[in-house]
């Protein structure tokens, strides 16, 4: 057994296309998240890949087997739902060994295996409970012990921290990710939360409208977006449209300094993370006037809004770090950073429709 | 406004409890007369209605069978057809629903004289085994009902997860659908019971005097006026109906299965 | 997984393949057992309703409308005509509207209530109800008899309390006398239309609230309160926003209890007059009593289960109709 690997997979429903020749492939033992907005495509594809729905085109491979049209209970991914899918009718040991029963393990070996998953998701005491007795939290370490149970080659995962509160999602996050990285199972977990993929993934598959956007580490994802609607989704940016001249961008009147990697006079998106921008002395390319008009402080981070010849923007400092600290009204300057500024093609207008409607 | 309310509910249940107060207190007369308030109270009709007198004993004898038959029967008629339409929702499955709730929706009169027709051309007529298929037909729209509300009530996400785990369709439906729709099932096995234990119209046409079940008996003697022997039937009918729905109450969701809302369970 | 190891056709066909043989054959029984089990008895009794009886004998297959003539114009038209099973028809009509119309506006207020106890209160109301719904007609006209006979029950009550001495004393004696509910003694509900509409209206009201429970258990309770805030009164809630909330399962409910109450026969033998009997009634003597006259019967049950369905129709034409205003 080796990765899993997807060829021009497709799916449309009635005459709309929920997921467009997809390519990608899983390496073995590696966690990748699928992350992109609702109606993305990524739960879809996820189910295709479990077998749950045929592919309208395409081809699966694990290793060097073609499972494209083996049914989803013969290929025994495990898979964690969104909803948990736990059987209220049975305990919590009968679900975990469910897999188990109806393929004919022997009930004292299935309770055996059952009683250890339970050891590794910490659960031994509850394997009596009914399902209703138990916590979120609870219910999904039961849905991660039952979809493991089975011991399969590929582990999925959809939205699997949707059900739970903010605070325990963080908790379970780094909790998966010691698992999957103990068990060394491949895995895939759909999420809408960037902060739940970069916690746990190895690789990151960003998709909006049914196709992949860019495919990456989680710092690369970050720090190096390939274009507007993963620098937008992941993290926050400041957006500004202009036009390559030469030696730099024009926006509107001001002239911003920038390695231009396109042909003159084309239309581009810059983008700049707030954390990148500055407020300060220093001396250096691109500063601009700038008015405070809204100060955001959250503890760890303080957020200024700011109003400047670009329009709008956000300048966002650690806590302890720069300085001088602004009130509203204060007027100063910003500087952005030639090497902070990401260029991308003015997105088309079929594209900005797309990310207007997220 | 509240006190008005529970004033207007108590009146209610007190005008929907009093005939059968009366019945229940007609079943202690002494006499052969129906009297309320009783006259010389005895449980002697009691031991009548259950031992000493065959034409009831024989009628209990068969209001049981067919009941039970009927109510079996109907599950198993109504399972196939509620499965068909929530798995599939395909225009026959409809089709058929809705032709099995038929019977159930016209008036039961036209419906017994079908059946009459019907058993008199199978040589069914005034066969025990005909009245219970008989109940069963005009009865299985309960069981559809009830289990068709257990079926929707299950995740479809079940049914992805177990398929997941290694279940074929018939695994699933042996190991998810079929131990969630339990509660649905017996249910609606117990309305069958109840409405056939006390249905009489189709019941008349199609045993044509071959035999009696209670409540037919009594229907039979209307003309003779009624016995406190009745009484004691109408107790034991309404002990059964009152005993089987508080089973269903308190082994199933009542509310939800007469259609509450779930979400403020 | 070892026989799908190397498959290498494409999807598309793989999956044309997958058998569907046995849920084909499950539908193809069970539509056989529906049709035969619900649907050839009604056809039976629609093609029976033109046989012809034979005198001292049973009936023939036949296809005569002398059957039908009978029951509009009478067997001797055009010599002689008689409305004697039209009017039985107009008496069936008259207790099913008057009943269902009863039934449903006393059991909305009740079941409107109901809706708003607690789930345990609820389940224990619907025990109740349900106890009351199953009880078998024979016993509910079993207990009113008891109840308005006139040797026992309530004028007996009325007489030995003194009630009939005052009601004599007042004049509403007289009223009574009038409208048929009382002999030159005491007050007498055998035989009356009262007393008809009566119990046919008790044996339909739980099926009132067990088919109102779904509706009013389900209004969104916000609302309510919304308009409340807004200013609004109980009265004012109830007409602006509850009721026409409701319109559509108020009206389906009385529609199902009166097609219901069409086939009524025990409560109209003992309470209604002979001369004021319904078709049910006369379906009975015709199949099964003193007439023998299958045909005939079936004829007119066939014209029941009509008129049942033109006011289902009519009911949703109507709906349909308010609903597009």
């Amino acid at each position: 057994m080796s990765g899993l690997v997807l060829k021009s997979i497709s799916k449309t429903f009635g005459g709309t296309r929920a997921v467009d020749l997809v390519n990608l492939s899983f390496a073995e033992g590696q966690l990748t998240a699928l992350l992109g907005p609702s109606g993305c495509g990524k739960t879809t594809l996820l189910r295709m890949v479990a077998g749950l729905e045929a592919p309208s085109g395409g081809v699966i491979l694990l290793g060097d087997r073609n499972i494209t049209d083996l049914p989803a209970h013969r290929r025994k991914f495990g898979m964690v739902f969104q909803s948990f899918a736990l059987f209220p009718h049975l305990t919590v040991r009968d679900n975990v060994a469910y897999s188990l029963h109806i393929s004919g393990v022997s009930r004292s070996e299935a309770a055996d295996r059952a009683g250890k998953l339970l050891d590794l998701v910490q659960l031994s005491a509850f394997g009596d409970r009914r399902i209703g007795q138990l916590s979120g939290g609870q219910r999904q370490r039961v849905a991660i012990a039952r979809a493991l149970a089975q011991e399969p080659e590929v582990f999925l995962l959809d939205e699997p921290m949707s059900a739970l509160d903010a605070k325990l999602r963080e908790e379970m996050q780094v909790e998966l990710r010691l698992l999957q990285q103990r068990l060394g199972i491949t895995t895939i977990v759909v999420t809408h939360d960037q902060r739940e993929a970069m916690t746990m993934a190895d690789s990151i598959v960003v998709m909006s409208n049914g196709r992949v956007e860019q495919v990456g580490s989680p710092q690369d994802i970050y720090h190096k977006p390939q274009n507007a609607f993963v620098a937008d989704f992941i993290g926050k940016a400041n957006f500004f449209d202009g036009m390559t001249v030469p030696g730099g961008i024009r926006i509107g009147a001001t002239h911003l300094v920038a390695e231009p990697r396109f042909i003159g006079r084309s239309l581009v998106r810059v983008a700049i993370r707030p954390e990148r921008a500055c407020l300060d002395e220093e001396p250096g390319a691109n500063r601009l006037p700038a008015k405070i008009t809204f100060v955001r402080d959250l503890g760890p981070i303080r957020e200024y809004h700011l109003e400047s010849a670009l329009g709008r923007m956000v300048v966002e400092y650690a806590a302890g770090e720069g300085g001088k600290i602004f009130q509203v009204g204060d007027t100063t300057e910003v500087r952005l950073p030639p090497d902070a500024l990401h260029i991308f093609p003015a997105p088309t207008a079929h594209e900005a429709l797309a990310v207007a409607a997220e | 406004m509240r006190v008005v309310g529970s004033l207007y509910m108590a009146f209610c249940a007190l005008l929907l409890a009093l005939p059968i107060a009366v019945v229940c207190g007609a079943a202690l007369n002494g006499g052969r007369s129906m009297f309320f308030p009783p006259r010389d109270p005895t449980l002697a009709r009691f031991g009548e209605f259950f031992v000493s007198e065959p034409v009831w004993t024989q009628a209990l004898g068969n209001s049981v069978i067919v009941a039970v038959g009927a109510a079996s029967l109907a599950v198993l008629l109504a399972w196939p057809l509620a499965y068909l339409l929530w798995s599939t929702g395909s225009k026959l499955s409809r089709t058929l629903a809705a032709l099995g709730s038929m019977p159930f929706a016209v008036p039961p009169i036209v419906f017994g004289v079908g059946l009459g027709f019907f058993w008199s051309f199978l040589g069914g007529l005034g066969a025990l085994w005909a009245g219970v298929v008989s109940h069963a037909v005009l009865l299985m729209a309960l069981p559809m009902v009830t289990i068709s509300i257990g079926l929707q009530s299950i995740d479809r996400a079940h049914l992805d997860a177990a398929a997941t785990m290694g279940a074929t369709e018939s695994v699933t439906f042996r190991t998810v659908i079929l131990p969630q729709t339990i509660p649905y099932t017996i249910s609606g096995f117990f309305f069958v019971l109840v409405l056939s234990f006390n249905e009489f119209i189709v019941m008349f046409f199609v045993s044509a005097s071959g035999y009696a079940t209670v409540t037919l008996q009594i229907f039979n003697s209307l003309r003779n006026g009624y016995t406190p022997t009745m009484a004691v039937a109408a107790i034991t009918f309404i002990a059964v109906s009152v005993l089987v729905f508080s089973a269903v109450a308190r082994w199933g969701d009542l509310p939800r299965l007469m259609g509450a809302d779930q979400s403020n369970s | 997984m070892t026989v799908a190891e190397h498959i290498e056709t494409g999807p598309e066909t793989a999956r044309a393949a997958k058998p569907l043989s046995a849920v084909r054959l499950l539908s193809w029984a069970l539509t056989a057992v529906i049709v035969t089990l619900c649907v050839v008895p009604f056809l039976l009794v629609f093609v029976i309703s033109f046989g012809r009886k034979i005198e001292g004998a049973a009936w023939v297959w036949d296809f005569t409308l002398a059957n039908y003539q009978r029951f509009f114009v009478g067997a001797l038209w055009p010599d002689d005509v008689t409305f004697l099973y039209l009017q039985q028809l107009g008496f069936s009509f008259w207790y099913a509207v008057i009943a269902s119309l009863l039934a449903v506006l006393t059991a909305l207020p009740f079941t409107l209530l109901l809706s708003r106890l607690s789930r345990r209160a609820q389940a224990a109301w619907l025990v109740f109800i349900l106890s009351s719904l199953s009880l078998s007609e024979v016993f509910i006209v079993m207990g009113w008899d008891i109840l308005l006979s006139n040797n026992s029950g309530l004028p007996a009550l009325f007489k030995s309390t003194g009630l009939t001495q005052w009601l004599k004393d007042t004049g509403w004696f007289q009223v009574l006398r009038d409208w048929g509910l009382a002999s030159p003694r005491n007050v007498k509900f055998k035989t009356s239309q009262f007393a008809t509409i009566l119990t046919m209206s008790y044996l339909v009201w739980p099926y009132a609230v067990i088919l109102l429970y779904p509706a009013l258990s389900r209004l969104d309770r916000s609302q309510s309160e919304a308009a409340r805030t807004m200013g609004a009164g109980g009265w004012c809630v109830a007409r602006t926003v509850i009721l026409p909330a409701i319109r559509l399962p108020l009206f389906g409910t009385t529609l199902l209890l009166f097609v219901f109450l069409l086939g009524t026969y025990v409560a109209v033998t003992v309470f209604a007059a002979p001369a004021q009997h319904s078709t049910a009634v006369a379906i009975y003597s015709n199949i099964r009593g003193a007439n023998l006259n299958a045909p005939f019967g079936a004829a007119q049950a066939v014209i029941l289960l009509m008129s049942a369905g033109v006011c289902l129709a009519l009911g949703h034409r109507i709906n349909t109709w308010a609903e597009a205003r």
